[in-house]
Formats: structure tokens, sequence, C-alpha cells
């Protein structure tokens, strides 16, 4: 042998920081060489985001159009019909009641809740429910709220009624001053609130004794008894004591009321069911997307990955690569779909019905989108592992 | 570490079990000296490829003994291979397969930045060694904008870079004309020279031959004689 200088071995090995920046660059290289790929997976993530997004925000629009009395109401403690579950009346509570939670320990005051649906004649012949609301003054507890003309302290004008400015051209061209029947009895529209739209028909305020006497109540019949603190009082103890007091009545702190709503509308009725499937098959659909597209991209690449198993790559290093392009279509899709949900949910700003995306949804929509694409990456690597690197030599 | 690069001995390879056993390998012999330009050639289903793949230690031989640069292949676990690949083997494949995602620079760098090296470092490697491929104008170009003989140029250098001590070549010519073909076995061959490279190429290209050192013929799994009107060194 002559005195020739003959390569060595390489003795290092990138650790897995190297490994994972080498293999990440590959991967989103890889991702954005095949655009119609990327772009067709994309689609899956961005579909599933909207999709669920769209689902989950029209449930939490349904769920705070059934609670948004209760959360608006400046009350503390509800005491409601026995059996009571959601915003609605049931068997009447009595005076008798109402005086006894006055004299409860800790209670500042006690005021009845008139609630009853009423026809409001139209113009036109017709006539369109609404569900009024007799509150008394001068405390007025229980609304209204969101008022976008008038005062509440108008409602203490004679047949003064507050009605819900979303549904005026409905109640034929409603305005300020506007005359109209409601159950027979001659009202006048002295201001409107913005949104009070309940799963039920538009809520609408009188006073009390205005609206006792338009569906005919007994004056000694209340549908809720709404209750304020004293303060320093204990939601809880006042709510614990008062239940002791009124044994034939339920009642309940504003936190407990409004989250047995909720259970109420997922639990006893098919919405909950309905808008969960919807949002779970958004995923299903995103997940299966991704995985056909990352598999397929994986056997449409099948040489280069076996290059890259023959050159040394190992199988953690191409579960990296996998992983990293399922980062990045989690989040590039997430982001696209949150921008697109955002986009049709302002673009349909109305009281109706518009979801609702709570920030928190939105950082859980990309969790769960990586989440997703890192779960469809292990079709893709399934397949890497049983990958033989001799077949570059075929 | 050894001064031999290989030492095979009665190395054997089956696939398959039972009746449907097909015995690729029947006990190959063989010894490669560090710095060697060898040419291994065999008709089609000889047992070359499976010899080249023994060798580039991307499959375990059945029996017998193999050594690359002192260390056994025999006998190895699995997760021991990519190791012994990034350590000692550069390859160059029949049909470049360069990483079409990656530029040229990049695809060099590759194994480069698997063995240890920075992005940086590999990258100044990758541009150099290019450079001396005849390709410093290519340094940012995808393989598809490269001709057939530039790809497999890129794929020398990709081989060669970080100077691995064994290079393997699965029919570097067979996908180029005449002259693209002579030009990267020659271009190889003066690499392997200055970089002190042991090459073994797998061929059927005789336009190529006269480059070897040696050549080894291999046929129906087991090593043959040169046949009588090969002219070529043996």
């Amino acid at each position: 042998m002559t005195a020739r200088s003959f390569a060595q071995p390489i003795l290092t090995r990138a650790g897995l920081l190297g490994r994972t920046r080498t293999m990440a660059m590959m991967g989103v290289k890889m991702m954005f060489f095949d655009r119609l790929k990327l772009l067709g997976t994309l689609f899956g993530v961005v579909f599933a985001v909207v999709l669920g997004n769209f689902q989950a925000g029209t449930f939490l629009a349904l769920a705070y159009k059934n609670r948004m009395f209760v959360e608006n109401a400046q009350v503390d403690v509800w005491v409601t019909p026995p059996g009571t579950r959601q915003f609605q009346g049931g068997k009447p509570l009595t005076d008798s009641q109402l005086n006894r939670a006055r004299a409860t320990p800790g209670v500042a005051w006690a005021e009845p809740l008139l609630m009853q649906a009423a026809q409001l004649q139209l113009p036109n012949g017709g006539s369109e429910p609404v569900t009024l609301i007799g509150t008394r003054a001068p405390r007025f507890a229980g609304g209204p709220w969101n008022l976008v003309k008038g005062q509440t302290q108008l409602l203490e004008q004679p047949n003064a009624v507050i009605f819900e400015d979303a549904e005026r051209e409905k109640f034929g061209g409603l305005n300020s001053g506007s005359v109209r029947e409601l159950a027979g009895h001659k009202v006048q529209a002295v201001g409107f609130t913005w949104g009070l739209l309940p799963f039920a028909p538009a809520y609408a305020f009188a006073e009390q004794t205005l609206a006792r006497e338009i569906v005919r109540a007994k004056p000694d019949q209340h549908t809720f008894i709404m209750v304020g603190l004293e303060p320093g009082a204990d939601a809880d103890e006042v709510s614990a004591r008062l239940q002791a007091e009124l044994p034939d009545t339920r009642v309940m702190t504003r936190a407990v009321y409004m989250h047995e709503i909720i259970v109420y509308l997922i639990t006893a009725t098919q919405i909950g069911l309905s808008f969960g499937t919807s949002t779970l098959m958004g995923l299903i659909v995103g997940l299966i997307t991704v995985a056909l597209s990352m598999f397929s991209s994986v056997v449409d690449n099948m040489r280069a990955f076996g290059t890259l198993k023959a050159i040394g790559s190992t199988n953690l290093d191409l579960a990296l690569l996998l992983f990293v392009q399922a980062v990045v279509y989690g989040l590039l899709g997430s982001l696209i779909g949150l921008g697109a949900v955002s986009g049709m949910v302002s673009g349909m700003r109305n009281p109706q019905l518009t979801p609702i995306l709570l920030p928190q949804a939105l950082t859980l929509t990309v969790v769960v989108m990586v989440g997703v694409c890192l779960v469809a990456s292990i079709l893709a690597l399934l397949r890497l592992r049983k990958l033989e690197p001799a077949m570059v030599f075929r | 570490m050894s001064e031999r690069a290989i030492e095979l001995k009665g190395l054997t390879k089956v696939y398959g079990e039972g009746a449907l056993a097909f015995q690729a390998l029947k006990g190959i012999d063989l010894v490669v000296e560090r710095g060697e330009f060898m040419m291994l050639v065999g008709p089609s289903g000889s047992g070359k490829t499976t010899l080249l793949s023994i060798l580039g230690c991307v499959l375990k031989p059945t029996s017998g003994e193999g050594f690359l640069f002192g260390q056994p292949l025999h006998g190895r676990a699995e997760g021991d291979l990519p190791r012994l690949r990034l350590e000692y083997i550069g390859f160059i494949f029949q049909g470049h397969n360069l990483m079409p995602a990656l530029t040229a620079e990049e695809n060099v760098a590759l194994p480069l930045e698997l063995r240890g090296y920075s992005h940086k470092g590999a990258l100044v490697e990758a541009r150099s060694v290019l450079s001396a491929v005849g390709l410093a104008d290519k340094l940012k170009s995808l393989p598809q904008d490269l001709s057939g003989g530039q790809r497999q140029r890129v794929s020398v250098a990709r081989a060669v870079a970080g100077r691995p001590p064994l290079i393997l070549a699965d029919e570097p010519t067979a996908s180029l004309d005449a002259e693209s073909g002579m030009a990267v076995t020659d271009l190889l061959k003066t690499l392997s020279a200055e970089r002190g490279h042991t090459v073994i190429v797998v061929t059927h290209d005789n336009r190529i031959f006269h480059l070897a050192d040696r050549m080894v013929f291999i046929e129906d799994g087991l090593m043959v004689p040169p046949p009588a009107n090969m002219s070529s060194p043996l």
C-alpha cells in the first residue's frame, strides 16, 4: 500500500435537535414542493376548522339565547317553580313565598317577575308572539337591558312597552311612539332593546301592573322571584337558606341556574347531540383527508424516502419529518380556517343566531387540529416504517 | 482501522422460505483493499445488487461473515445499520435519487447534516464539492432544472461529500448518454483518487470498464472468472 491518505469514517451523528431541524426543513420543503397536495390537505383541515367552529359557535349562540336572561338580569339568586331546569315558567309562585324570601337572612330585596306569552296585533291584521316580561318599578330587576332607544324609566308611563329592535320590521314597522294592541290591550312602544331574542319569541318589557293587565295574570301569582343579596352575603349560603325556607320551589344562584340551563340543553335535548355530531364529523373529515393526503404523499415519494433511509436516516428521523409536516398542516389550516370562519361570522352579524367564537375555542381549535394532523400522520409513518432502504437498488 | 475496506467470507443471502426460498448469493469470498476502484459486473439476476445492498448495510446477509473497515456486517442489529451507513458509505444510485424539493446544494448537504455537520458547515462543504464536480453555477437549481448528467454529478457530489471511506455506485451510467456516462465515471474515479475513497461500481456498461482498478464478475450468486473475451484490467 502506498503512503496515500484514505478517507476515514465519519464518527459524529447529528443530535436530536440537529436532526429535527434537518428533517423539519426537508418536510416543509417537500410540502410546498407539491402544491396541489398541499392545497388538498389544507382544504381538509380548513373544512374541519370551519365546520367545527361554526357548529360549536352556533351551539354557544343557542346556549346563550337560553340563558341570556339569567346572565344579564342583575339578580343574585333565583327562586323558581319546582323542577325548573330552563328559563321557563311553571307552577306559579305566590305572594306568601315572596314575603318569606324577603324575610330570609342575607336577602336585601326580593322582587317578583312575570313572564308570559302574548300576541301582538299587526297593522296588516296578522299577529306575532312576544314573550312579555313584567318587571316591577322602581327597581326594574330583570330588565330591560341593552337599550338602543329609550330608557327603562319610560316603562312607568301608561301603557308603555319596550320591544326588540331586531323585530321592528316583523312587528309591522314598529317605531318609537307606535301604538299596537298586545293581547287586546293598547300599548305604546317607548324604547327598543338589541339582541334580546331567546330561543322563543322576542322579549317585550312592561311594568308589572300593566303586564298583569295585558295577560290577565292574578296579582299574587309570579313566574319567578328574583333575589338581591345584602353586601357581603354569600350567594350559596343564602340560596340554601331560601331553599330550606321555600321547600316547594327550586332555588338557584345565578351561576348554578346558568349551568343548569346548559346541562339541560346538552343532556335533555337533541341539540347537544346534533351539534356534537356535526363537529365530530368535521374533525373526522379533516382527519381522513389529512391522513390520506399524507399517506399518498409518502407513496408518491417512496423512492425519496427510501433514499433518505439508505443514506442514514432512521425511522425516528422520518417520524420527525412527518410530525413537522403534520404540525405545519395543523397550524396553517387552523389559521386559514379560523380566518374564514371569523369572516363568515362577522359577515352575518345579527341578533338572530350569530355563532359565538370564543377566544378559548380558537386556541382549542389550533391544539385539536394539530393533534388531529399528528394522528393522521401515523398512517403514513406506519407505511414508512415498513419501507426497506434496499428498495433504492431495485 | 483495518487496511482492508471490505472482507467477505462465504457470504450467502436467501430470500423467502421453504419451497419459495431463493438463494441470491451462494457463498461470496471477496477482499477489497482501501482506495481500490472496483467494478462489479454480472448479468441481471446474478446477485450483484444483493451483494451491493449487503455492502451498503441496507440488507443483512443470511450467513457467512462480512467486515466493513473491520466492522462486522453479520449479526448486526437492524438499528445499527443506519449509523454504519452514515459513518462509512456514500451512495450513488442508478436514477440519481435526488430529493426533488431540495436544491443541488441542499441535496449534497443533507447527509452531512445527518452526520452532525451544522447547517452552515454542511452548505460550505456542499458548495465546495459541487464546485469540484463542475456545478458551481447550479448550487440553487432544483433537480428538475438540471440535465441527466448534471443530476448524476450532484449525486456523485452527495456521495463524496464529507469523505465517507466507501462509495457504492449502482449503475451510475445507466440513465445517461455515452458521453455523460463516461464523464461522470471519470469524475468519480478522479475524485476518489484525490480524496482516498474506496469505490465499488456495479455496472453493465463496458464503455467504462477501463477505468476500473479491478473487475469482479458474479453470476448465479457466485463469483466467476472473467469471460474469455474480456480485455479489461483484472
